[in-house]
């Protein structure tokens, strides 16, 4: 049934309560390695573990005859907190040793804050105040969620039936999954009280970028990235509830704080949250897995011995096994947005005109719609010192980059393809490049180690 | 030199800040805290779906009767406008769990629902609010 004319607070506040205990059993899983980092990070990397875990219990419940319900969810979710618990035991939170703020510290602290805090509160009523609507939501993240809802079940139709060509059958299934089991904890389908994991998942985000450029660099960093990410209307507004942009954002935050910490020594503790945010990463959009194995071959560059392999391993491994597991769910499915004969030597004059094109469009809308962001930021590199995180600022053209190559064997017009998807993805993109640009200014001093403890 | 550096720093921070927000519209966002009180205080007069349907606000009326007239079980040829892309994306979504198919699958179907096409002015069916149904 869909919620046309329900009062929204009930509802909203039994998602709000599923959020919570998923982000509780995320907590206990996740404690042993992230000791040490800051209660944000920890708050962003239980949210993010919380929901893995969440969508796990769903597809174990599913597999039983009974119906998942609330009740069935918070056990499974009680006995996966439990099983964390138990292998963590022992060792308290590490003490992060923080130099006290000025006055004036203090003061621009509160500012950001403040706006951000505004800024997502804009985000969050927007979010909310309406079902949630976006083309992709109708078509697939939200319709997939809907169907496995109310059928109890994951219908093989959902990959096989030719009728939902459009569906993108290939596509990974985190946020169709977590919507279901939100509805399966509220007991119904309510379209607008389900996207409240839409400003869920940009508070985990933002909290994730100014704990750790608290940690790792200064607290005034860290409320300023935050602050700057939060202002991302392209990402953060009401017509991407629904989609995996915003989720997806906060996976890639993740993973780059993970690699930024890596960079400097792995421990057990990285290395844990860089398998976490690669499986995240993966889980939610294909573009995660390009990221992780992206941010793979930077740390393949500036890591040596052991902790190059294990570092590589922790990012590439989880993703390649998700979509191993993927494949044995779904089966083989053709990429309908690509045209790969396009790569077969037959047609590969064909693609220099074809990048040739997609590029110019990026440059246009470059030049149109970012001239000035693109300039400020070109100013901000020119005049800040090198920071933790320059290491990872080739990851975000090599990005797009990878964008635009795939723009070129659309098997669509690449101008309607890219004017359809290109802002909103190469936006979600931006939440981490805040991350690496509050790196900059400040070299670290902070006495915290990358791999705490 | 360093103080210059630092509020050139600054000042670029500041643009960027300044060129993200500003696709910010202010009135869309008032309507919608105004909505968001709506819903939260249960105002009878609010609906959820209103901007799910800004491209046709009759054509969620249809759906809710075609759902009211089917079993879950139901393949549901539906023949809506193919522009916006939306009249499908809707019908899909409304209809779940019923399996829901284009016209290319009418064969398939048990239950057919027309709405504002050419081919749901043929005879038989009944009329349902905003169009027709045929099952088979």
């Amino acid at each position: 049934m869909d919620a046309v004319s329900r009062v929204l607070g009930p509802d909203l506040l039994r998602v709000a309560v599923a959020l919570a205990t998923s982000t509780g059993a995320g907590a206990c899983v996740s404690r042993k390695w992230t000791r040490g980092l800051s209660r944000r990070e920890r708050f962003a990397w239980s949210a993010a573990a919380g929901l893995l875990v969440q969508a796990a219990v769903l597809l174990l419940l599913l597999a039983f005859p009974a119906r998942p319900d609330a009740v069935r969810i918070l056990l499974g979710e009680a006995a996966v907190a439990l099983t964390g618990l138990v292998l963590s035991r022992g060792g308290g939170a590490g003490a992060l040793s923080r130099r006290p703020a000025s006055a004036r510290e203090k003061a621009a602290i509160v500012l950001l804050a403040a706006l951000a805090a505004a800024a997502w509160l804009v985000f969050f009523v927007g979010a909310l105040a309406d079902g949630m609507y976006a083309t992709d939501y109708l078509a697939f993240w939200g319709y997939k969620g809907k169907i496995v809802f109310l059928t109890g079940e994951v219908p093989l139709r959902l990959f096989r039936d030719p009728a939902l060509y459009f569906a993108h059958r290939e596509y990974p299934l985190l946020v169709s999954f977590t919507l279901a089991a939100l509805a399966f904890f509220l007991g119904n389908w309510n379209d607008q009280a389900l996207a409240l994991l839409y400003p869920f998942a940009a508070l985990a985000t933002l909290l994730a970028i100014s704990g750790f450029l608290a940690r790792r660099v200064s607290r005034v960093a860290g409320a300023g990235a935050a602050a700057l990410a939060s202002l991302c209307v392209f990402l953060y507004r009401p017509a991407n509830a629904g989609t995996a942009e915003i989720p997806f954002a906060l996976g890639l935050v993740l993973a780059s704080s993970a690699a930024i910490d890596a960079l400097e020594g792995g421990t057990a503790s990285v290395t844990a949250r860089l398998v976490l945010a690669s499986l995240f990463g993966a889980s939610l959009k294909q573009e995660g897995t390009l990221f992780v194995f992206l941010l793979a071959v930077v740390l393949a560059l500036h890591l040596r011995g052991r902790a190059r392999l294990v570092s590589c391993a922790a990012l590439v491994l989880p993703a390649s096994l998700h979509w191993i597991a993927l494949y044995l769910l779904r089966g083989n499915q053709t990429r309908r947005d690509f045209d790969f004969t396009l790569f077969e030597p037959r047609r590969w004059l064909e693609l220099p005109a074809l990048f040739a094109q997609v590029v110019g469009r990026f440059l246009s809308i470059g030049a149109h719609e970012a001239l000035l962001p693109l300039l400020a930021v070109a100013v901000y590199l020119l005049v800040t010192r090198r920071g933790i995180a320059d290491a990872l600022l080739p990851v975000f053209p090599a990005q797009v980059l990878f964008y635009a190559v795939a723009f070129s064997v659309s098997s669509f017009d690449p101008m309607y393809a890219i004017d359809g998807a290109f802002r909103r993805i190469a936006m979600s993109l931006f939440p981490a490049f805040a991350l690496v640009l509050g790196a900059r200014p400040a070299s670290p001093t902070r006495a915290a180690s990358p791999g705490s403890i | 030199m360093e103080r210059a550096k630092r509020a050139l720093a600054g000042l670029s921070l500041v643009v960027l800040a300044v060129s993200l927000v500003s696709p910010l519209d202010r009135d869309g966002t008032a309507a919608r805290f105004r909505r968001f009180a709506a819903a939260v205080s249960g105002d009878p007069a609010y609906r959820s779906d209103r901007m799910s349907f800004w491209f046709d606000p009759d054509y969620a009326a249809f759906l809710d009767d075609v759902r009211r007239r089917t079993p879950e079980s139901a393949t549901v040829a539906v023949l809506v406008p193919r522009r916006p892309d939306l009249y499908k994306y809707q019908a899909y979504y409304r209809l779940a769990p019923r399996r829901v198919v284009e016209e290319r699958w009418i064969g398939e179907a048990d239950v057919v629902a027309t709405y504002h096409t050419e081919t749901g002015r043929g005879p038989g069916g009944i009329e349902i609010i905003g169009g027709r149904l045929w099952t088979r």
